[in-house]
């Protein structure tokens, strides 16, 4: 009896997780998105190598650019889709909400990361410092120990309902965060250049071109690196549900 | 020529660390896998048990 509850309880959790057989197979999305990713990352690199012109005050440092603006972007949309995904799983207690916030967490982390490092090379060679306080820097760093800060939770805390709904709170109040590191060349004096695309005349036809291929190039990266870890996500917990069930 | 090592540090320290990532991502992907399957296995032999008997 207790088996045939456990049985009942299994295929249940199965019908929000799927079949075993369903979690093993990579999704059709995943090849489509890791090739289109690859031709973006290829065209990107030729346009920011070959076909955009080097600036005339910055020289070739200033290409850095061409990764580090998409970088910066993709650590603040994937922060941006944690808040959501947070807000999600507060409002449906669905578990799916949650490994969607859990793995666009873990790529943020990553591309903030490497967002503060670009930036820290590229100010190198600009404002001939590695780091300055700088209002936008500050914030963004900010943003960083809030992902690591989310990141260390989760892990801490397991994957338990819980953790999910600490996650989700501190997820809702750093979204905060995002606005101001968006307007804080604008708040305050900042060393940081303002945003200059969108502005009309500001960038060569050339650098804008660029800069967006880059952007989309970017964007699909996420989107393969947050199939994969979502995918991680949903057999990680089949995977504990089985165990809790065989104990 | 220092620009240009700055450039290529750059570029050189997201490919790393962007391939990095994939190849962690990789082997976690494959670990749970081979926990599932051995997971799956148990449950197997549990449901079969009460039969035999």
């Amino acid at each position: 009896m207790a088996l045939a509850n456990r049985d009942t309880q299994t295929e249940r959790q199965n019908s929000t997780i799927g079949t075993p057989g369903q979690n093993t197979r990579p999704p059709i999305a995943s090849l489509a998105l890791l090739t289109l990713t690859f031709i973006g990352m290829m065209t990107s690199i030729f346009m920011i190598f070959l076909y955009v012109p080097t600036d005339a005050i910055e020289g070739i440092p200033q290409r850095i650019f061409y990764f580090h603006v998409p970088i910066a972007w993709i650590g603040m949309l994937a922060f941006g889709v944690l808040a959501v995904a947070s807000i999600g799983y507060l409002w449906k207690k669905d578990e799916r909400w949650d490994w969607l916030a859990r793995a666009s967490a873990e790529v943020g982390t990553i591309f903030i990361t490497l967002a503060l490092i670009t930036g820290s090379i590229w100010g190198r060679t600009t404002w001939g410092t590695w780091w300055t306080w700088d209002a936008r820097l500050t914030t963004t760093l900010i943003l960083w120990f809030i992902y690591i800060g989310y990141m260390m939770l989760r892990s801490y805390m397991g994957r338990t309902p819980a953790s999910a709904r600490s996650g989700a709170v501190l997820a809702i109040i750093g979204v905060i965060d995002i606005p101001i590191i968006y307007e804080s060349v604008n708040w305050w004096r900042t060393l940081h250049p303002q945003a200059e695309v969108g502005t009309p005349g500001a960038l060569p036809p050339e650098v804008v071109l660029t800069l967006m291929i880059s952007l989309v190039t970017f964007t699909l990266l996420y989107s393969f690196l947050m199939l994969q870890i979502y995918q991680l996500q949903k057999m990680q917990a089949l995977a504990q549900q089985l165990h809790a069930n065989i104990e | 020529m220092q620009g240009f090592i700055y450039l290529v540090s750059a570029y050189a320290i997201v490919w790393v660390g962007l391939f990095a990532y994939l190849a962690v991502i990789m082997m976690r992907i494959r670990g749970v896998r081979t926990e599932l399957a051995a997971v799956q296995e148990l449950v197997r032999e549990q449901q079969e048990k009460p039969t035999t008997s």
